[in-house]
């Protein structure tokens, strides 16, 4: 094995590692070695018998996979936790990742002011770059959650892609902002020296010299590193979020949000808490595309890339299950990256129909993903892994210890009509 | 052959069983009540009888047809129509509109007529005619239902609690009224909050409790029960 | 579903005692007035500014009549739409994604049918009006075939709203990929450089006959479906089914037949306005996604399920739309018609046409 197989193997070594502890559902005590066995195992049994070539794109593929999995999570955290039908996740995405870019960069200048304009470059560091990008999505998610939030769930829907067009339109038409319809370009990325030559100064003597058989292409296993890290956090403080009181209080009012009310919790509060939290998650991963891309203009943050997939990977992964939206996010992207090795292979199909069909092609992938999103509308609503009824670990402990207590999961979705609530209220006979 | 037999049906909503084992007949002509407390499962008898509902087991017959799989806008063209209790007049329309869609399946001449003979019936309706329906009172609309249902000219008429919510002079109305209906030959079947005086009006009653029928019998034997009234009729 | 009645929202202040001063103040907020009065305050606002930078009250009066033009093609797409919102009670995002289809299908059609001179003053000629004529049923049954294979297995499984709503968002990207994968990203014309004159109307108002014609055939179809709403059965049983699905089925509506037919009227005035709106600028894949926003806005500024309502919603974003280009990058139309959407649904979420409010 060279060295540069093996450092990259080192670096896949925790994300494997992490992946399994995160999907795997048994108890710490055997998921911990089983996840060092498989993420180390696994890490070094692909660098040393993939083709360099496929490793690296398995990892840019995870990298994307992992910033889905962020948005995937800010958007159960409104839809899936809360209810908030929101159909405008490109614009907290495209929040999220301009912020940054305009927080890491430096304004430019001389000549290069004059192709490229920006409101300001305060090529601040990485992390307050990505922070003030949620902090951006979150503000502007609470501007818009006080006259919003109170609507129907339809107008809610109708509302929040208008919201995420304006957006698009304020970024694609306001040059001075950052840089209009043109490429805002070298958004920074994080730790890039250490891939450079000569390497990061900072960097201690041995740790370099361990790192020196990358070259600068390899710079995707320490970003999916950093990706891997920030998803395993915003993971475990969600996990935390729901299965805290306020979390419970969140579903409560998602389900009976007149009976919440009633028992004295402030509903409103509750439903702009989630909705700007879950924006502010969606600024997170936009601001994670950003650093990888590099290059971001408007154009990114359609409808299609930056909305539709997210919800076709939540709906499959399932709502109200943080595991499930992780899972959908890579599942979904990886049916997106497949299409293109079938569209590929269908290519000489679809010249015998059209010379010009294989240039468009493309669309053929999304047309896929729009069948998928209805198949599993229509034959999976509630996904691959349902929503966990029971999400407090002291009822989980009690409960363990009674065995069984009938009558206390609730149906999610699938509740009686309406009418039976009359029929069903008081069942003694009155009178007397 | 009973009109409208009711054999055996258990039913309910998503997983909850509502009914159980309940069965019951209208004879032609015949005013039948149906009374019991809140949450005894009247209404969805009614949802079952006309299709809203489907039963789990047991069935529905009309005329020795089976009508248990048979969607509601079919069942009105065999002879029974059905006032639901709440919702049951279109609000954005008008009043004329309303009676016009409660013959929906029939077409040209014979509305004009029907028509007229509701106007007959109702005369405060003809009054209203080109008003829109929903900014009428209660004792309005409930003609208005009871008129667009009998469009059809039905040999059967199920009333989901017609007195619910109106000024107890209005319930005399409205009683008078179904005793009218009934005179034209029309049977009734009637779920009612207002146990004894629709007891005293029927020819016979059943009494419902926890989703199953329980004591049967004429209606004015019944309302005078010592148990029916102990345990139903709030004496 | 109670919820979506649009009643709901405001219909709860029936209490016997005389309500509190805050509550009554809140009430003619909310009142269909004060949403006039906003509306018209916009609007005011809006000419108001830009004769204050100096826009010529010409050009003034030309961007009103030609926001009523836009205002006629959001009109014949926001008709449809308010249609199948009244019956069907959820947001059809695949809306715009038809009135594309149906500009594209028209345009298809012509380049099959004869080419004939023009009809002057139009710019087109005879075999523009059979394209539309054949778009729009067609496209009418495209919007019943989603239906049968969609729509109607949900409604058997009495889905939730969200799952309505999210299907249709997958057949909007669905129609919309088929659109891109059979004619490209291309720009397209009906007319490849061909004169379109321009009218001179007294008070200086400039305005090609094209455009003259896209409103007359606004307002005739708008007529067209009133009176199909008010004299015909199948009307008379649309408006029934929208208003009360389960009584309908009570009094012996097939209501599965009227939502048939609402889905092609919904689909055929869709074609419509893709027609419309193709003829007045180009043929563009996003044409219907950029006039989806404008309809919703229509929609609920008229009251969901009211034609008429749409209608007088669109005339007023169409204008609002144009008169703020006078100051404002056209770019941002959309961002208008949004502005003035949230401000009903603030004001009055049953918009100005919607069911009683009290």
């Amino acid at each position: 094995m060279d060295p540069a197989t093996l450092v990259k193997a080192i670096l896949l070594a925790p994300t494997l590692t992490i992946l399994v502890f995160a999907l795997v559902r048994i108890p710490w005590r055997a998921r911990v070695p089983l996840g060092l066995v498989l993420g180390v195992g696994g890490a070094f049994g692909a660098a040393a018998t993939l083709d360099a070539g496929l490793l690296s794109y398995l990892v840019s593929f995870s990298i994307m996979a992992g910033i889905y999995a962020v948005l995937c999570l800010g958007l159960n955290v409104q839809w899936g936790y809360t209810g908030h039908l929101n159909f405008g996740i490109a614009g907290f995405f495209a929040l999220g990742a301009f912020t940054t870019a305009l927080v890491t960069t430096s304004a430019p200048t001389g000549t290069l002011a004059q192709y490229s304009q920006q409101a300001f470059g305060l090529e601040l560091p990485f992390l307050v770059g990505i922070a003030a990008g949620a902090v951006v999505a979150g503000v502007v998610a609470f501007l818009i959650a006080i006259p919003v939030l109170r609507l129907r769930m339809d107008f809610l829907a109708i509302a929040t892609i208008g919201i995420a067009e304006i957006i698009r339109l304020v970024f694609q038409n306001e040059r001075w902002l950052a840089n209009g319809p043109q490429p805002l370009r070298g958004v920074p990325r994080p730790l890039y020296c250490t891939v450079q030559e000569p390497t990061c100064a900072w960097l201690p003597a041995p740790v370099a010299a361990w790192l020196a058989p990358l070259a600068p292409r390899d710079y995707i296993f320490i970003y999916l590193g950093i990706v891997t890290l920030i998803l395993a956090l915003v993971y475990l403080a969600l996990e935390r979020a729901v299965r805290s009181p306020w979390g419970r209080v969140l579903r409560a009012t998602r389900d009976e949000e007149t009976s919440t009310a009633m028992s004295g919790k402030n509903v409103p509060r509750v439903r702009i808490q989630s909705f700007v939290l879950g924006a502010a998650v969606m600024g997170l991963g936009g601001a994670l595309y950003a650093h990888y891309t590099v290059t971001i203009d408007y154009s990114h943050f359609n409808p299609l890339f930056a909305t539709f997939i997210v919800w076709v990977m939540l709906m499959l992964g399932g709502s109200g299950n943080n595991r499930g939206a992780i899972l959908g996010a890579f599942i979904i992207w990886g049916v997106w990256s497949g299409t293109a090795f079938l569209t590929e292979a269908l290519e000489p199909g679809l010249r015998a129909i059209s010379e010009t069909l294989p240039d468009r092609s493309a669309y053929l992938r999304w047309l896929l993903v729009a069948l998928l999103l209805a198949a599993i509308v229509l034959y999976r609503p509630q996904g691959l892994l349902k929503e966990e009824t029971i999400v407090s670990r002291h009822l989980l402990r009690r409960r363990g210890a009674a065995a069984t207590t009938p009558g206390a999961t609730a149906t999610v979705g699938g509740a009686p009509p309406a009418a039976t609530a009359p029929e069903a209220a008081g069942r003694d006979p009155g009178g007397g | 052959m009973p009109l409208l037999k009711v054999d055996g049906v258990t039913s309910g909503y998503g997983d909850m069983e509502v009914l159980r084992d309940v069965s019951l007949a209208v004879e032609a002509g015949e005013i039948v009540s149906i009374i019991g407390p809140n949450g005894a499962g009247k209404s969805t008898v009614m949802k079952v009888v006309f299709g809203q509902l489907r039963p789990w087991q047991g069935k529905v017959e009309l005329d020795g047809r089976d009508i248990s799989r048979l969607p509601p806008y079919e069942i009105v063209t065999l002879g029974m129509c059905y006032v639901p209790q709440v919702a049951n007049i279109f609000t954005d329309l008008t009043v004329e509109e309303n009676l016009e869609l409660g013959a929906f399946a029939l077409a040209g001449r014979e509305v004009a007529e029907r028509k007229a003979r509701i106007y007959e019936l109702f005369p405060r309706l003809k009054e209203r005619a080109r008003q829109e329906a929903g900014k009428m009172s209660g004792g309005e609309r409930q003609m208005l239902a009871m008129g667009s249902a009998l469009m059809l000219d039905p040999r059967l008429l199920l009333l989901d609690e017609p007195s619910a919510g109106l000024a107890p002079k209005m319930v005399d109305v409205i009683f008078e009224r179904i005793i009218r209906v009934n005179q034209t030959g029309v049977a009734i079947l009637m779920v009612e909050q207002n146990a004894r005086e629709s007891l005293k009006m029927a020819h016979r009653g059943y009494v419902m409790a926890n989703g199953q029928n329980r004591v049967e019998g004429p209606g004015p034997a019944l309302a005078d029960d010592p148990d029916v009234a102990r345990l139903y009729l709030g004496g | 579903m109670a919820d979506l009645d649009p009643t709901g929202a405001t219909g709860a202040a029936t209490d016997a005692t005389s309500p509190p001063l805050r509550e009554r103040v809140r009430a003619a907020l909310q009142s269909r007035t004060a949403l006039v009065v906003i509306i018209l305050a916009v609007l005011a606002l809006l000419w108001w500014s830009a004769v204050a930078r100096d826009v010529s009250a010409e050009r003034l009066l030309s961007l009103t009549v030609w926001g009523v033009m836009l205002g006629g093609v959001i009109a014949l797409g926001a008709i449809g739409l308010t249609l199948v919102y009244g019956v069907l009670k959820f947001p059809n995002f695949s809306h715009g994604a038809m009135v594309t289809l149906g500009a594209y299908l028209a345009f298809a059609f012509m380049a099959v049918l004869p080419q004939g001179p023009a009809l002057r003053p139009f710019s087109f000629g005879w075999e523009f009006l059979a394209a539309l004529v054949l778009a729009m049923p067609l496209v009418g049954v495209v919007a019943l075939g989603l239906d049968r294979v969609v729509y109607r297995r949900l409604r058997r499984q009495n889905a939730s709203l969200v799952l309505f709503a999210m299907a249709s968002l997958a057949m909007a990207f669905f129609l919309r990929s088929l659109i891109y994968l059979i004619w490209g990203p291309d720009f397209y014309f009906y007319y490849d450089a061909r004169a379109n004159p321009v009218l001179d109307l007294p008070l200086n108002i400039r305005v090609q006959a094209d455009q003259l014609f896209i409103v007359v055939l606004a307002f005739a179809i708008v007529g067209l479906v009133h009176l199909l709403l008010t004299r015909t059965r199948m009307g008379k049983a649309m408006r029934a089914t929208a208003n009360n699905p389960d009584l309908a089925q009570i009094r012996g509506i097939n209501t599965e037949r009227v939502i048939a037919w609402t889905w092609i009227m919904g689909g055929a005035l869709a074609a419509a306005g893709g027609v419309m709106y193709g003829l007045s600028s180009q043929l563009r894949p996003e044409m219907g996604f950029w006039l989806l926003l404008p309809m919703f806005a229509a929609v609920i500024m008229g009251g969901v399920g009211n034609p008429r309502g749409a209608l007088v919603g669109a005339l007023i974003i169409g204008v609002t739309q144009q008169v703020a280009t006078a100051f404002l990058n056209p770019a941002y139309g959309p961002a208008v018609a949004f502005a003035l959407m949230v401000l009903t649904l603030l004001v009055r979420p049953q918009g100005l046409f919607g069911a009683r409010g009290g």
